[in-house]
């Protein structure tokens, strides 16, 4: 990582210290602004028995993790979390690879009616899933995968996004570095490999953090497919929190810190690698 | 459409055609064999999951079905009843006018955010951190900040606003300015996601054009404009048309701060999409408003895609 | 076996013929039956209590086991709704009163052979049956009652909201209780389709005409009945822009000392119960007549079960055993709809609110919801959008009332 640490990044400089001074204090009162829903999440998720006031408090008058540890006792919230943690890392994975190869051959090789597929793989982005969820299902309980992993997992295997992000990536790669690539011989498999995923590295980290935000907090279609108890997630679990005439907001905030935090941590690891992350082949 | 589609394969080096002279037959299975072997792992869960549930719901769009009783075939029936129904212009119409508001908003924050915490700002990665919570957090939470925040009568904004001698509107309870409440929060929420796309995009723009540029004389403004989004627009590119994908599905975040209210003033397509599947015992309507959508979703895509070649340079 | 058909006839249109993979394999070698069952009543907090009623019921019948599914009630009708479509519903499932005719009217649900009627109470089990026949029990009811915060009444010299109050009355009383300076309003209710229908039968209207086609509240008692909803907003109650209708705003007003009377249902007992005041409930007032809001949840059994008349035994037990009334009148969990008064005194002695006796009197005068033939939800979607229409002053109530008529025709009308 030493080395990339030197690289210097095109940055557009504010000029003077009054434009500077000016940007810190409206970055930092826009970040303020940004931070303060989740500073509230927090204080209520402390408050024991809060309802919601009008008047949010921004100190807990009487702090307490008891909410925390509801949200643990009365649901197996443990097993809920590893759900939704294998669901996020296999989607993610799945969807790195799969974006990654299509947006190579979208963006490399060149094929009869490429245009064509490239719109019909933008197009599955254009219905909407409330209206797709009863005939995905209906095939689903033919294939015999109703209340499986697998059900959850193979309509997020590939995504249109996904591929989309990275087309745009791989588009960006100067194309003399596969020409210079082929001349030393290599072929297309090589050339993915070692020219242009590492070329894309902040695209890839990119999608890493959609994919798995997508599948974190995906609703719909876990809570049709994945009936059983224990094969729960977590957006589905936490929709449980609210009842049919009543809500205790301090254990659905609870679950809404639990939610986020892995969120943010895999963005704040991933965001050294979108920062830093264009490759060291030294080419620029 | 496929030349029009992708102007950069034009570029394209086509080794197939190229070296056909010699040996066509192998050499071209090879290279079916690879643009396969590229393209199935993602073409074979898309058909099965996404296009055959599609195909589905525009069968089920011929039908009259309310999901308990077998569906009836009423051919382009649904349809007909969508087009007459004054309704089905409101809700396009609601749709429409968040995409036209949230869309600037989102981008060009979404832009200067990215800029300003591209430069050497002390502590921007926590700064980027804290962009970014928004775009995890869920709309329940966001939601009611909102509403709070915009409380006509109680609110921090009106009574900000107030301050400086302006009466605040009644916001999400007034029709009129329920969409721009809806507007404004949906921008503030996914400032971040914009922020992440075009930070990488920002990452893999040259230093040496902008300091040849900055020797060449050119200020900040003209900087930006010649060589920063330019280089920026396949980013933009991708932001654009995937804002407006979703920025025609747009459903939680009225679902959450209006419920469609006032008055239906910010009824959406897809709420009401979700309405007569779930709700309304009208799954067929349901499916035929979705491939209405689809087909001004699709166009709109497609005038951008062939648009493109004006304005996105890439590498 | 229609429902296999539309399901394999939209797999096939996409084109994956997946031949021999039904995967229906029955069990009739004499072990347990396992029959399902897909709830939310125990969601959130009382999925042991459930479980309670499980246990017992498995240890009386060896030969049948049941199991549970819970899921949050905000989303168990779109999960239901595609079970239903898919042919994958659970032998038994819970319903709300709304949907009842619905499902019915579309062959969902099978006919339950009760083997007691008499257990239950009438007017709760009679809401479902059809053409005489009983198609889902009910597994608990709730009502809404009159909350009311005595330290406010005593302070302002008033009596105390009783059973033979009328509108009247209670405007009266909100009115003198409303300072506007200190923040105390004096009543709140709902402006919506489900204090509407209740208040409709208070004044002696009908929602719907009789055969269930067309409404018939736009009338002199109907738009009496929508204005005294419609005019408490910004008179006694919080208008919009103050926070009313917002989640828990009413609850935590009153919670918060600064609301005498509070329109809401019981359960919000547990909410309520550690507020550093007096306070109790009355039924509600009518005006010509008595008239109190029941939600009631029920379960129904498949039509296509295998095992419906297991089903049928589970559907009884768990909505009219002892081990039911026990666990539920134990955990304070919603009501059983039983008629043996008897059974249900430990709780009237629950504690606060003294008055538990009301809950049972609001019963001596049901307004269940209206059902129309077809569009239940989106006639119920439309009632309060036109309503709040009127709160908001952007209507009068004659012409929101005189909209919804038109728009709830189109949707209903045979």
């Amino acid at each position: 990582m030493a080395d990339l640490a030197l690289r210097r990044t095109a940055r557009m400089r504010p000029t003077g210290l009054a434009a500077s001074v000016v940007l810190h204090l409206v970055v930092i009162l826009g970040a303020i602004a940004m931070f303060f829903p989740f500073l509230w999440t927090i204080v209520t998720s402390l408050t024991p028995g809060a309802g919601l006031t009008l008047t949010p408090a921004l100190i807990p008058s009487d702090p307490s993790l008891e909410a925390y540890w509801r949200l643990f006792a009365e649901r197996p919230f443990g097993r809920i979390i590893l759900n939704s943690l294998g669901l996020a890392v296999a989607t993610t994975l799945a969807q790195l690879f799969t974006s990654a190869t299509a947006a190579y051959a979208f963006s490399r090789l060149p094929f009869r009616g490429r245009g064509v597929v490239f719109a019909v793989y933008l197009a599955t982005m254009m219905i909407p899933l409330q209206v797709l969820i009863v005939p995905l299902f209906v095939e689903l309980k033919a294939l015999g995968l109703v209340n499986t992993y697998l059900g959850a997992l193979l309509p997020t295997l590939a995504s249109a996004f996904g591929i989309f992000l990275l087309r745009q990536a791989v588009h960006q790669v100067p194309r003399e570095l596969d020409e210079a690539a082929t001349l030393d011989g290599a072929g297309h498999f090589r050339i993915f490999w070692q020219i242009i995923l590492p070329n894309i590295r902040p695209a890839l980290a990119t999608l890493t953090v959609f994919a798995f935000m997508g599948s974190w907090n995906s609703f719909l279609w876990p809570l049709v497919i994945l009936r059983a108890p224990e094969l729960q997630t977590l957006p589905v679990a936490l929709a449980g929190l609210q009842g049919q005439y009543t809500t205790q907001w301090d254990i659905v905030m609870a679950g809404s810190v639990v939610s986020v935090l892995p969120m943010l941590a895999l963005y704040v690891f991933a965001q050294k690698y979108v920062i830093q992350g264009v490759a060291n082949s030294g080419i620029k | 459409m496929t030349a029009t589609l992708l102007p950069a394969e034009a570029r394209a080096p086509e080794p197939p055609r190229a070296s056909a002279g010699r040996r066509p037959g192998r050499r071209r299975v090879r290279y079916a064999l690879t643009v396969l072997a590229f393209m199935l792992p993602s073409a074979i869960p898309l058909t099965a999951f996404v296009l055959v549930p599609m195909v589905s719901a525009a069968w089920v769009s011929l039908q009259e079905w309310n999901l308990l009783a077998p569906p009836t075939f009423v051919g382009f029936d649904n349809y007909a009843k969508l087009l007459n129904d004054p309704n089905t212009g409101a809700i396009f119409l609601h749709t429409l006018t968040y995409i036209v508001g949230y869309l600037p908003l989102v981008y060009i924050g979404g832009l200067a955010l990215a800029l300003a915490l591209n430069t050497r700002l002390r502590g921007r990665s926590v700064l980027r951190g804290i962009y970014f919570l928004p775009v995890i957090t869920s709309w329940i939470v966001v939601a009611l900040v909102w509403r709070w925040l915009l409380n006509p009568s109680t609110g921090v904004v009106n009574t900000v606003l107030g301050w400086f001698g302006v009466a605040g509107p009644g916001w999400w309870t007034d029709p009129a300015w329920a969409m721009p409440s809806i507007i404004i929060a949906s921008a503030w929420k996914d400032l971040g996601f914009v922020m992440v796309i075009l930070l990488a995009g920002l990452q893999s723009i040259d230093p040496e054009l902008l300091d040849a540029a900055r020797v060449d004389g050119a200020g900040w403004w003209r900087r930006l404009f010649s060589v920063v989004l330019p280089l920026l627009s396949p980013s933009t590119f991708f932001v654009i048309v995937i804002s407006l994908i979703n920025g025609f599905q747009v459903f939680d975040q009225v679902y959450a701060m209006t419920g469609g209210g006032p008055g239906g003033a910010t009824q959406v397509v897809v709420q009401q999409i979700y309405d007569l599947t779930f709700r309304y015992g009208a799954a067929g309507e349901a499916s035929a408003l979705s491939w209405l959508l689809f087909a001004v979703v699709l166009a709109v895509t497609v005038v951008q895609i062939v648009g493109q070649k004006r304005w996105v340079t890439y590498g | 076996m229609k429902r296999l058909t539309i399901a394999v006839g939209i797999v096939a249109v996409g084109a994956i013929a997946l031949a021999g993979c039904s995967a229906a394999s029955g069990e009739d070698d004499g072990s347990p039956v396992t029959i399902t069952y897909t709830n939310f009543i125990s969601n959130g907090g009382n999925e042991e209590n459930l479980q309670k009623i499980v246990d017992a019921f498995e240890e009386e019948n060896p030969d049948i086991r049941v199991e549970v599914t819970t899921l949050p009630y905000g989303d168990y009708f779109t999960a239901l709704q595609t079970d239903l479509a898919a042919g994958t519903q659970s032998d038994v499932f819970d319903i709300e009163y709304a949907n009842y005719a619905e499902f019915q009217a579309n062959g969902v649900l099978a006919p339950i052979t009760v083997s007691d009627p008499s257990v239950y109470r009438q007017s709760v089990l009679e809401a479902y049956q059809t053409d005489g026949t009983q198609y889902a029990l009910p597994s608990s009811f709730s009502d809404v009652v009159l909350y009311y915060n005595k330290d406010l009444f005593d302070a302002a010299g008033l009596e105390y909201p009783s059973a033979d109050w009328t509108w009247a009355d209670e405007k009266a009383a909100a009115e003198a209780l409303t300072d506007e300076s200190a923040g105390v309003w004096g009543d709140h209710q709902p402006v919506s389709f489900y204090e509407y229908y209740k208040a409709l039968a208070q004044n002696g209207g009908e929602f719907l005409n009789a055969d269930r086609t067309a409404v018939a509240f736009n009338t002199p008692e109907g738009i009496e009945a929508a204005k005294w909803l419609v005019e408490k907003s910004g008179t006694v109650m919080p208008t919009i822009e103050q926070g009313q209708g917002t989640p828990d705003f009413d609850t935590n007003l009153f919670k918060e000392g600064k609301l005498a009377m509070l329109h809401t249902g019981i359960w919000v007992f547990g909410a309520v119960a550690d507020v550093p005041f007096e306070w109790d409930i009355a039924v509600e007032p009518g005006n010509v007549r008595q008239a109190s809001a029941v939600f009631s949840n029920a379960v129904g059994v498949s039509a296509n079960s295998k095992n419906i008349e297991a089903a049928g035994k589970w559907a009884e037990f768990l909505t009219s055993s002892d081990t039911m009334i026990d666990v539920r009148l134990d955990s304070g969990w919603e009501l059983p709809p039983i008629s043996d008064e008897g059974k249900l005194a430990v709780y009237l002695e629950k504690g606060a609110p003294a008055n538990r006796q009301a809950v049972f009197d609001s019963l001596d005068g049901i307004a269940l919801p209206p059902v129309a033939q077809k569009g239940q939800s989106e006639m119920q979607d439309i009632m309060t959008e036109e309503l709040v229409e009127a709160q908001a002053g952007r209507k009068t109530v004659e012409e929101a009332l005189a909209s919804a008529e038109e728009r709830i025709n189109a949707v209903i009308g045979g």
